[in-house]
């Protein structure tokens, strides 16, 4: 399953490579979009499986009798699910800098935003993957459930964050993109421990 | 006639009486705009609609809370009845919204805007919330998930408030200027639109929650039936 991830974000960054090669933008300033969307949609097919597949296996049964919290099992499949996500996004940061010839930003920044983001969008994405796996159409479902909630919040501060690291940004002006994802992720983490219960109590 | 029958339709007669009231000194009662001419009368029914849509998106997180609090299907209820109202309304703003900024600023839609993105935003997770709805087989399940993902929703608007920095105004504000290009027959005018839209909404979220409540007598119903014959 990892393996068709990791070639499914490859594909995203070809199709962008190749966008590039018939129109000329400066890829400089789109870096940060091209990466953040290549994230967002293969974080997506991560996150799609994590409650659905409990319930197609029937192992959820198993789960829910096991004499642990819900909030237990959201923190474990929290866990499992960043580490998936970050090995994803770490992968794409390499292919992206063997596709597009940028120069080398600040690494350490950028790998900062990127794991600060990456909390933000597990966090809340495994909460709206368990809603989306009580649904019928779950696959599509996902995406549309996820796209306004997380798009308008952690993503478009990743963003703009990632931009001014290309646009070669030091520390000090990305303070406040750094709190304000910062302060998402603690609300996601926050909001999903406390409703977790509701979503997968039967 | 029940009780709740009559105060639902005098909430609709009240509604359309202030409606063509409204309609009567939007066009010909008040002034028009010294700047923006005639166009400028498609605002008082916008800021109506809009106001309607936060009233009842905010509506929708307050059921949400007490569904989860109360476990009574009544609030899950009310919180989608109101949910689908304030869309229609929401709809409502942005398309009459779109239709003024074409006139004044020459585009339909300015994104840096922030009342237009938060608008935006809010329309977005609502839309969301009823794809959500229609996708999940009645019970108490449903009112569940549907109760945790409107009050998720409605805590990323100011989330994505705090997350949308590019603060331009190009948006008139309308407090501000009241005492201003606003004249005293516009204010009017504004509070008449705004009153016949209120009572619009409180009218049909009464019909709309009669109605949900009804459905589930009625699947009530089919399952004992069922039952029988099982």
């Amino acid at each position: 399953m990892i393996n068709s991830m990791l070639i499914l974000s490859l594909m995203i960054l070809a199709s962008f490579r190749f966008i590039f090669k018939f129109i000329d933008f400066s890829e400089t300033e789109l870096a940060s979009p091209i990466l953040w969307i290549t994230f967002f949609f293969s974080g997506m097919f991560a996150l799609a499986p994590i409650y659905q597949r409990e319930v197609e296996q029937g192992t959820k049964e198993g789960l829910m009798l096991a004499p642990i919290s819900a909030s237990s099992i959201y923190f474990g499949k929290f866990l499992a699910t960043f580490i998936i996500i970050l090995g994803l996004n770490l992968f794409s940061t390499v292919v992206f800098f063997a596709f597009f010839a940028q120069p080398m930003p600040d690494m350490v920044l950028l790998l900062g935003i990127i794991v600060l983001g990456t909390i933000g969008f597990t966090a809340l994405g495994n909460l709206i993957s368990a809603i989306s796996a009580n649904l019928s159409q779950s696959q599509v479902m996902l995406p549309v459930l996820l796209i306004p909630i997380l798009l308008f919040t952690v993503i478009m501060t990743s963003v703009e964050a990632t931009f001014q690291i290309f646009d070669g940004a030091v520390l000090a002006d990305l303070s406040n993109g750094i709190k304000l994802i910062l302060a998402f992720d603690i609300i996601f983490v926050a909001s999903g421990y406390l409703m977790i219960d509701y979503i997968i109590e039967e | 006639m029940t009780k709740k029958n009559i105060l639902t339709i005098i909430m609709l007669l009240a509604s359309a009486a202030l409606t063509f009231t409204g309609l009567y000194m939007a066009f010909l009662w008040a002034p028009t705009h010294d700047t923006m001419g005639d166009v400028q009368r498609i605002f008082y029914f916008h800021v109506a609609s809009a106001w309607v849509s936060y009233l009842a998106f905010g509506i929708t997180l307050l059921g949400s809370l007490l569904y989860l609090k109360t476990n009574n299907m009544k609030y899950d209820i009310l919180a989608y009845s109101s949910a689908e109202i304030g869309v229609v309304f929401c709809t409502a703003a942005i398309i009459t919204g779109a239709l003024w900024a074409k006139g004044v600023w020459g585009v339909f839609w300015i994104w840096d805007d922030m009342k237009l993105f938060m608008t935006m935003v809010l329309w977005l997770v609502f839309i969301a919330y009823l794809a959500l709805r229609s996708n999940s087989d009645p019970g108490k399940a449903r009112a569940r998930i549907s109760a945790v993902f409107g009050i998720i929703g409605f805590l990323c608007i100011p989330l994505s408030f705090a997350a949308n920095r590019i603060w331009t105004q190009f948006h008139p504000t309308v407090i501000a200027s009241e005492g201003g290009s606003l004249q005293t027959t516009m204010v009017q005018t504004l509070v008449t639109a705004v009153f016949a839209f209120t009572f619009l909404y409180l009218g049909i979220l009464m019909m709309k929650t009669d109605l949900e409540i009804t459905k589930e007598e009625l699947e009530e119903i089919k399952q004992e039936i069922g039952d029988l014959d099982g």
